[in-house]
């Protein structure tokens, strides 16, 4: 029996081979380059810098990881405070808005959404300093709740684009039937459709998370060494400070920091994958 | 003749009064998304703008009014036409994303066995941090301890390792690159997602009218991946020209200004100077790069509305 693929073509030999190599090789740049750095956190500083190029630590050791963690410390707990509280405050702000977007009709919808629009495609980097300057004023400068309200610039716009949708594609007229049953607008958005939209909520919420711990930018700017200032900046400082002597302790560094989110994102992927869909 | 009359200002009044009588679930609902965009968008834009026309200092200090005069200073200093024409180069680092990214939705989408550890593999740099995959690209590619240039060297490919970070156009070359690799997941995830929503009766009814692969590709998928293409450049063209960390991390925009994109200008601008005027005058001339692309976005989005 030959084999046909999803679009219904047989498949050849050939064409299975050249898509074999294809596939092979783009895994193999999207995670060599990680897993080799893995394999060399375990080596000791003298296998470190030996001149042959080989895959596993003859002398595996765990100094590395154990420094490294010790090194961070502070910083993966504040990392931890800041995107935990930008994922509760990113629900209340766009889940509601989202909503509105997806599925209700009103006078000026067209001009918000332009609001929405605007603030997803521009240049955030510019944007950053004056919200320096007016975090100075309101003293939110180097604050956790500071960077809580400014990672909604990051976080709220996709977010509410992508969330819009998926309220959208819900079957029509469930509100009404609600009302019928006696909810008002309020419960029936609440107690009806928010359960209908779990996965696609999961998958925002998941996304928040991971713009907060994964971003330099915004906490670079707004923190200083005396303040709440998250691990990807303390690594970031190591690095571009030119202290590059111990590959091995900011490799361990860069995995730890590396590693949670992508743990988060692989285990989260179906949700996230049925809601990045725009036909 | 009649003539029509404008409404007055008491019948704008009620007619607001009522549209808000109507709908005020809707605007309650919305109202925490206005203000907060408001908020991190419009208050410290025209707040910007502002700071533009002086002389900045970051934190305490006073400004000093000097009208157009940081706008004149980069429009006639020559780095910064160095850190435009990075700027347009580096962009190609989206047409590479879009490359990979349609590629490797295509090969997932037919795949039979490890479909799902292939597309999880892919989206693994997209998920690190950046600055953490900057790290393991500065020290993969270290000229004299990284693994790279030791395996080249050692099997007689190169005589001797290449210091690219010292170069301008092989810095630019593999900070871009190394953008690229970062990034592409994000565009594979939105195709992948839309090339799976494709129902497959499309292709079976056109193979049965004799259709090759290549003209399925060109009048089924195509067609149907317009739009996610398109929204996906468009945010990703605007997010990549914000992106700041790996470039800073690998060359510190240097040599010189070769890498100095944009962004990373108005960044040493800001922060290592901390001339905040200056800076933002930078970010209004990125803007103006940007509205070009906003502007695209938005009649796409049109349209997808004029169909809906």
């Amino acid at each position: 029996m030959s084999v046909r693929d999803r679009v219904g073509f047989e498949s050849d030999g050939f064409y299975k081979f050249v898509t074999g190599v294809l596939t092979l090789f783009l895994v193999s740049i999207s995670v060599f380059p990680i897993l080799y750095t893995f394999l060399m956190t375990f080596r000791p500083a003298n296998e470190f810098y030996s001149n042959d190029v080989q895959l596993f630590p003859t002398n595996p050791t765990l100094d590395n990881w154990t420094f490294a963690f010790a090194e961070l410390g502070d910083a993966l707990v504040n990392s931890f405070l800041i995107a935990t509280g930008t994922t509760l405050l990113s629900l209340l702000i766009i889940v509601p808005g989202a909503y509105v977007f997806g599925r209700k009709q009103f006078p000026g919808k067209k001009y918000f959404f332009y609001i929405i629009i605007v603030a997803l495609m521009f240049p955030y980097i510019l944007l950053i300093v004056p919200i320096s300057d007016f975090w100075f004023t309101l003293g939110l400068y180097d604050t956790i709740p500071g960077l809580w309200i400014s990672y909604q610039l990051f976080v709220a716009p996709f977010a509410i684009w992508i969330l819009r949708d998926y309220f959208a594609k819900l079957p029509r007229n469930i509100e009404e039937s609600a009302q019928i049953y006696g909810c008002t607008q309020f419960t029936a958005f609440i107690r009806v459709i928010l359960p209908m939209a779990g996965p696609a909520i999961v998958a925002i919420a998941f996304l928040s998370f991971l713009t907060a711990w994964n971003d330099f930018l915004m906490s670079s700017i707004l923190t200083t060494g005396t303040g709440p200032r998250p691990a990807v900046v303390e690594l970031f400082i190591t690095v571009a400070g030119g202290d590059t002597s111990d590959w091995g302790l900011i490799t361990a560094e860069t995995l730890i920091i590396g590693i949670p989110p992508t743990v988060l994102y692989l285990w989260a992927r179906q949700y996230l994958s049925e809601s990045f869909e725009m036909s | 003749m009649s003539v029509i009359e404008r409404p007055g200002f008491k019948a704008r009044y009620d007619t607001v009064k009522s549209s808000l009588n109507e709908h005020w679930f809707s605007y309650l609902l919305l109202a925490p998304t206005v203000l907060f965009l408001l908020l991190l968008v419009w208050v410290p834009f025209l707040n910007g703008v502002w700071m533009s026309l002086h002389q900045w200092p970051f934190g305490s200090g006073d400004p000093t009014f000097v009208g157009l005069g940081n706008y004149e200073y980069l429009l006639t200093w020559g780095p910064f036409y160095t850190s435009l024409k990075a700027t347009f180069v580096f962009a190609l680092t989206t047409v590479l994303q879009l490359g990979a990214a349609l590629l490797a939705a295509l090969l997932v989408v037919n795949i039979g066995k490890f479909k799902n550890v292939v597309s999880a593999s892919f989206l693994i740099p997209y998920t690190m941090p950046p600055v953490a995959t900057g790290t393991i690209w500065l020290y993969l590619l270290d000229p004299s301890l990284g693994p790279v240039f030791k395996f080249l060297t050692q099997n007689g490919i190169l005589q001797e390792p290449i210091y690219w970070a010292s170069e301008g156009n092989l810095a630019l070359a593999v900070v871009t690159l190394v953008t690229a690799w970062t990034f592409w997941p994000f565009m594979f995830i939105i195709i992948l997602a839309t090339l799976e929503s494709i129902p497959t009766e499309y292709y079976e009814s056109a193979r049965m009218y004799g259709a090759s692969r290549w003209d399925t590709f060109r009048h089924i998928t195509l067609p149907h991946l317009r739009s996610a293409i398109l929204v996906a450049v468009s945010i990703r063209l605007a997010w990549n020209m914000t992106k700041v960390s790996q470039t800073i991390q690998m060359t510190g925009g240097g040599p010189g200004y070769d890498t100095s994109l944009l962004a990373v200008f108005l960044y040493r601008f800001a922060y290592e100077q901390g001339q905040m005027g200056m800076a933002f005058a930078v970010g209004v001339i990125l803007l103006i790069i940007m509205l070009v692309f906003i502007a695209l976005f938005i009649r796409e989005f049109e349209l997808e509305e004029a169909h809906a």
